[in-house]
C-alpha cells in the first residue's frame, strides 16, 4: 500500500500528471524539467516550497483599519438616513474594488507565482472552509483568511482548524461571533463537525448542541478586526462532548475532535480526492490516515507519500479528473505561456463556469468532479477558450456580473469590460519554426502542449482535416486550431 | 448520405419509436450514444416496453415545475399560526402578530409579504400542504437537501435523484430537454442513469460560437471541426421539423445511415470522466438551437420582479410557450438560511417568491397553458420553533409545501403540527405528511406514471390534484 512509484516508470507523462495535480500544469519545458529531476526531486521541488522565496506584495489595504470601523460605527449611530445611504454606497463600491483586486492578486499567484503547490493547497482550504464574501462583506477579512490558508497550507491540522475557527471571516460566516450562552448559535459547531473535521454520522445531535455551548465566547472585536474571547458570552456549565465532560471551551472541542481517529480519515480522504480526482479506497484511506497521525497530524509528510505513491499514478487516476474552472483557466494560461485576462474578465469567466472565488455557493464548497460539467458550462468553456486564445472579450453580459439580474453594477462592469484588453496567445513564444513547418508537426505539437497526450484517431483526423482545409496556415488559423483542441471533452480533463 | 431528421415539437414516443424501428434496429450501443437514442434502441429490443408506451411529450402533456427554496425556509413564519400562544411564547423576537400577516382563517395566515400567494389562494390556484417532513429528520443542509432530492429514507444514500428516476423509468426515448434546469448546475434531483436533462442560464449564450464567417454555401470549417472533435457530426440536421409541423417520419428521411455509424463508432468504455463530457456535449448540441429559437421568439405576457427567481420563471414561461417538450423544469431561490436577522431577509425573499409566482401564473394563463402546469415548492427543512438571540432561527424539521396550479385541490391541506412544547421533538415540530406522499401524488396524478418504481416503494398519493 502506497509504495513509491518505481523510478523507471517516471517519464514525461507522469511528470505532467504531477505538475497538473500538485500545481496548475505548465509548458512542455517545465514538464521536461520535472521529468529530468526524477520523482523524488520533482515532488520535493513542488511541495518543499519554503525554500523558494515569494516576494508577492500584499494589497495595500490588507491590514486592520480601526479608523474605518469607527467611522462605520459612528455613521450607524448618528448618521441621517441620507448620510447612511451615501456612506453605504461608498463602502460597497470600495469593497467591490478591493475584492476585484484580491481575486486578481490570488489568480496571479496561481498562474505566475513561484509556489504553485502552496497556492493549490490554499485553493483546497478555501474550498474546504468555504467562506463567502457575500456574507462576510469585507475584503480585508477575506484576504486575511486566504493568507491563513497559505501560511498553514501544509502545517498542523489542529492549529489550522483552531485558527480557521477563530479567524474573523469564519466568525462572521457561521455566526459564531454573536453566539452566546442564553441562545447558543449552532451553525459553526454543526458545520465544523459535518464539513470541516468529522463528516456526517460521526457525532450526535447532542454533540452539536454541546459543542455550540462550548464555543460560546469565541467572538469578534469589530473595531480591532480580530478574534476576541468574551468571558461573559461563555457558558461555564458542564458539557459532554464526544465522551469528554467538563466546562469545555472551543479549544477543548477542537482537541477532542482531532483526537478522534475519524478526524484523520476524514481530512486525508478529502485531500486525496482533491488531488487524485476520486475518493480513496478504504485501504488507501486507512494507510493515508495512519501516516498522517503517525506524523503528528502534520500535512507535509503525508502529502509527500501521496505524491510519490504508485496509486496516485494509476491508470484510473491519470487524465481522469475534470478540471475545476480555476484549474482550467490557470492551466490554460500556463500551458499557452500567456497572460491572465484582466481581473474583471477572469472573475466573470470563473463565475459563469461555476467557481466564483471568495464566493462559494455554500459552506459545503464546490462539489467538483463531473458536477463542473453541465450543458451550460461546457459550451461556456468552449466559447471562453476563443477569448483566451484570440484575445477577444469573453461573452459576458451584465447579469454575469451583477448580484441581482438587472442590477446597476452589472451594466457598469460590462462597460468597464469593453475597455479592457485581453492578452491572447503569442505564437512565436510557443511554436518553433520547425513545429510550424508542417501541418503534421503542428498538430503533434499542439496536442503535446495542451493535452500531454494525443487525441483519438477520429479526432486527430478532424484536426488534420481542419488544418488541411487551409492552403497556407496563417496565425489566425493556428489560433483557431488551438481553440478547437481546447473545445474537446479531452481538454476538460487532466 | 441522407440525413436524419429528428422530430421534437409535437411528436410522441410512439411515432419516434416507429421511425427508429425501421432504421437502426440492431446497432451496437454504448452509453455515450445520445441518451434518448440509446434508450429508444434499448426499448425497441424489449417487447414488454411497448405496453408501457405513453405519450412522453406533446402539446397536451402535463408539466411539473419544482421550485427549491434553498437554505431551509422558516415555515412557521411563512404559514403563520398567528393566534397560537405557544408560537408567540417561543418567538419573542420575530413572532408575527395578526397585523403583520395575511389571514387565511382565525388561526393561520400567510407571511405579510406574500400578497401574490394570497391572490393565488383566493382564485383557487394554491394548495398549502402543512407539516411536511420525513422520519428521523436530518438538520444538515446538505444531507437533508439530498434526502429531498433523492427521496430516500434518512438513513439511506441514493445515487440517483427522484426526478432522474422518473426520467429513467418513464421517459425512455425522450430527448435531452425532457428535464430543464435554469441555472448552471444540475440539481441532484436530476441525477439519472440516462438522460439527466440540460441546464442553462442565458439562452443567447447557449451555443458554440464559431470565429469563421463563411459565405453562403461555404462550409464553416471551425464549426464542422468542432462537431467532429466532439463526435457530434452524426447529429447534423437534427433541428426540429419546420414550423412545428407534425414531423412524421417518412420513407425519405428514414435511411439513418449516420446514426448507425455513430453508434458503431463509439468506443465502449466504462465511466471515465471524458465519456461523461462527451455525452454532455451531445446533449448541449441537441438542445441549443431549439432553446435559443424559443427564447428569441416567444414574448412574456406578464411583468416579473427583477430577481434571479423572477428571471428563471420568466424563461420557463417562454420555453413552455414555445413548446419545448419538457416535462420537468427546476428553478431555485436561495438565501433562506436565516440564523440572524430573519425578519428583513424573509420579507424580501417571500415577497419575491409570491410576486414571481403570481407573474408566472398570469403569463401562463395568457398563453393558455396554465391547465398543463403544476408548481411544487420545497425547502430542505423548516426551522426551530424558538427563535435565537440573534433574531434568527436555527435548523429545524417539518415545514409547509406550496402547490400551485389550476387543477389543485386548493386550500389548506393536512394539519398544522402542534407547537405545544410537549409535542415537539428536540425543539422542532413533527411532520404530519411525508414528502414522498406528495411526490407520489405528483408522479401518479399529475405526471401519470407509477410512483413505486421511482420512490422505491408505494407511498399513498396525497389528494392534491
Amino acid at each position: 500500500m502506497l509504495k513509491p512509484l518505481s523510478k523507471d516508470r517516471w517519464n514525461l507523462e507522469m511528470a505532467a500528471h504531477l505538475l497538473n495535480r500538485a500545481g496548475f500544469g505548465g509548458s512542455p519545458a517545465e514538464i521536461q524539467k520535472l521529468a529530468d529531476f526524477g520523482p523524488d526531486l520533482a515532488v520535493s521541488s513542488l511541495i518543499d516550497y519554503e525554500r523558494i522565496s515569494d516576494l508577492t506584495l500584499n494589497p495595500e489595504w490588507a491590514q486592520p483599519n480601526t479608523a474605518r470601523m469607527l467611522q462605520i460605527r459612528d455613521m450607524n449611530q448618528t448618521g441621517t438616513p441620507d448620510q447612511k445611504k451615501a456612506f453605504q454606497q461608498e463602502q460597497a463600491q470600495l469593497q467591490q474594488r478591493q475584492m476585484l483586486e484580491l481575486r486578481g492578486w490570488w489568480l496571479q499567484r496561481m498562474a505566475h507565482g513561484p509556489r504553485p503547490f502552496q497556492e493549490k493547497m490554499t485553493l483546497f482550504w478555501h474550498g474546504h472552509f468555504a467562506t463567502s464574501v457575500d456574507k462576510v462583506r469585507d475584503a480585508y477579512y477575506m484576504w486575511r483568511q486566504n493568507e491563513l490558508f497559505r501560511r498553514l497550507a501544509t502545517g498542523n491540522w489542529q492549529q489550522l482548524l483552531t485558527e480557521a475557527g477563530k479567524d474573523p471571516a469564519m466568525l462572521i460566516w457561521l455566526d459564531q461571533a454573536q453566539s452566546q450562552k442564553a441562545h447558543p448559535n449552532e451553525n459553526y459547531a454543526r458545520e465544523n463537525m459535518e464539513l470541516f473535521s468529522l463528516g456526517e454520522g460521526h457525532y450526535t445531535e447532542k454533540d452539536v448542541t454541546e459543542a455550540a455551548r462550548a464555543f460560546t465566547g469565541w467572538s469578534l472585536d469589530r473595531l480591532d478586526q480580530r478574534f476576541i474571547y468574551r468571558p461573559f458570552f461563555h457558558d461555564n456549565d458542564d458539557k459532554t462532548f464526544l465522551g469528554r465532560t467538563g466546562n469545555l471551551d472551543g479549544d477543548d472541542v477542537i482537541a477532542q475532535i482531532i483526537a478522534q481517529p475519524q478526524a484523520a480519515k476524514f481530512i486525508t480522504a478529502k485531500i486525496w480526492n482533491y488531488f487524485a480526482g476520486q475518493p480513496p479506497t478504504d485501504e488507501v484511506n486507512e494507510a493515508l490516515a495512519a501516516i498522517f497521525r503517525g506524523n503528528g497530524n502534520n500535512f507535509k509528510p503525508f502529502l509527500r507519500v501521496l505524491f510519490r505513491s504508485e496509486e496516485f499514478y494509476g491508470t484510473d487516476i491519470v487524465r481522469n479528473q475534470v478540471k475545476s474552472p480555476v484549474q482550467w483557466l490557470i492551466g490554460t494560461v500556463r500551458m499557452l505561456e500567456s497572460d491572465l485576462p484582466p481581473p474583471l474578465a477572469s472573475w466573470g469567466m470563473l463565475r459563469q463556469l461555476g467557481q466564483d472565488l471568495f464566493a462559494p455557493p455554500n459552506v459545503k464548497g464546490w462539489d467538483g468532479g463531473i458536477t463542473w460539467i453541465t450543458t451550460n458550462t461546457l459550451l461556456t468553456r468552449y466559447n471562453d477558450a476563443e477569448s483566451l486564445v484570440q484575445g477577444t472579450l469573453p461573452p459576458l453580459t451584465a447579469d454575469d456580473f451583477a448580484k441581482k439580474p438587472g442590477g446597476a453594477g452589472g451594466v457598469k462592469a460590462v462597460k468597464v469590460l469593453q475597455r479592457l484588453r485581453m492578452g491572447g496567445v503569442d505564437l512565436d513564444k510557443i511554436l518553433t519554426p520547425e513545429e510550424r513547418g508542417s501541418k503534421a508537426s503542428l498538430a503533434a505539437s499542439l496536442q503535446h502542449r495542451l493535452l500531454q497526450t494525443t487525441l483519438d484517431g477520429e479526432q486527430e483526423k478532424a484536426l488534420g482535416d481542419f488544418l488541411n482545409s487551409k492552403e497556407q496556415l496563417n496565425d489566425a488559423d493556428i489560433l483557431t486550431a488551438i481553440r478547437l483542441v481546447m473545445s474537446t471533452p479531452e481538454y476538460q480533463v487532466t | 448520405m441522407r440525413k436524419i431528421k429528428f422530430m421534437k415539437n409535437e411528436i410522441t414516443l410512439q411515432t419516434r419509436r416507429e421511425f427508429l424501428r425501421t432504421t437502426v434496429l440492431g446497432s451496437a450501443l454504448s452509453w455515450t450514444v445520445p441518451a434518448f437514442l440509446a434508450d429508444t434502441l434499448t426499448a425497441l429490443h424489449t417487447e414488454a416496453a411497448d405496453s408501457a408506451t405513453q405519450i412522453v411529450t406533446g402539446k397536451d402533456a402535463t408539466i411539473l415545475i419544482v421550485l427549491q427554496m434553498a437554505g431551509g425556509n422558516d415555515g412557521i413564519n411563512t404559514v403563520v399560526p398567528y393566534s397560537n400562544d405557544y408560537y408567540h411564547q417561543a418567538r419573542p423576537r420575530i413572532g408575527l402578530t395578526a397585523d403583520k400577516i395575511i389571514k387565511i382563517n382565525d388561526e393561520i395566515g400567510l407571511h405579510g409579504a406574500m400578497t401574490g400567494f394570497k391572490n393565488l389562494y383566493d382564485s383557487g390556484n394554491l394548495a398549502v400542504v402543512q407539516g411536511v417532513g420525513y422520519p428521523n429528520p436530518n438538520r444538515s443542509h446538505f444531507r437533508s437537501t439530498e434526502i429531498w432530492q433523492t427521496a430516500s429514507d434518512s438513513d439511506r444514500i441514493e445515487k440517483y435523484g427522484w426526478l432522474g428516476r422518473y426520467f429513467d423509468n418513464a421517459c425512455a426515448g425522450a430527448d435531452p430537454t425532457v428535464g430543464v434546469t435554469i441555472g448552471s448546475q444540475l440539481p441532484e434531483a436530476f441525477f439519472a442513469k440516462t438522460p439527466q436533462g440540460v441546464c442553462f442560464t442565458n439562452p443567447q449564450n447557449y451555443r458554440f460560437v464559431s470565429d469563421a464567417h463563411p459565405r453562403p454555401g461555404q462550409t464553416d470549417m471551425t464549426e464542422e471541426s468542432y462537431k467532429k472533435l466532439n463526435e457530434l457530426d452524426a447529429l447534423e440536421n437534427s433541428s426540429p421539423a419546420p414550423d412545428g409541423g407534425p414531423g412524421m417520419a417518412t420513407e425519405e428521411n428514414n435511411s439513418g445511415g449516420s446514426i448507425s455509424s455513430l453508434a458503431a463508432g463509439m468506443p465502449m468504455t466504462g465511466g471515465r470522466a471524458v465519456d461523461f463530457i462527451t455525452r454532455t456535449a451531445l446533449d448541449a448540441q441537441m438542445s441549443s438551437d431549439e432553446v435559443r429559437n424559443i427564447a428569441a421568439r416567444v414574448q412574456n405576457q406578464a411583468v416579473y420582479p427583477v430577481s434571479p427567481l423572477g428571471n428563471s420563471l420568466k424563461l420557463v414561461a417562454k420555453l413552455i410557450g414555445g413548446g419545448l417538450p419538457t416535462r420537468v423544469y427546476y428553478v431555485s431561490q436561495g438565501g433562506y438560511d436565516t440564523h440572524t436577522n430573519q425578519l428583513g431577509t424573509q420579507q424580501r425573499l417571500l415577497g419575491d417568491l409570491g410576486d414571481s409566482m403570481k407573474a408566472f401564473v398570469d403569463d401562463l394563463k395568457a398563453q393558455g397553458n396554465m391547465q398543463r402546469v403544476l408548481v411544487m415548492t420545497f425547502s430542505e427543512f423548516g426551522r426551530r420553533v424558538s427563535d435565537n438571540a440573534n433574531g434568527g432561527t436555527d435548523h429545524g424539521a417539518a415545514a409547509p409545501m406550496f402547490i400551485v396550479g389550476s387543477k389543485v385541490k386548493a386550500g389548506l391541506l393536512g394539519k398544522y403540527p402542534s407547537l405545544a412544547p410537549q409535542d415537539l421533538f428536540q425543539g422542532d415540530i413533527k411532520y404530519n405528511v411525508d414528502f414522498r406522499n406528495v411526490y407520489a401524488s405528483v408522479l401518479e396524478n399529475w405526471l401519470k406514471t407509477k410512483s413505486a418504481p421511482i420512490l422505491g416503494r408505494q407511498f399513498e398519493p396525497m389528494q392534491l390534484v
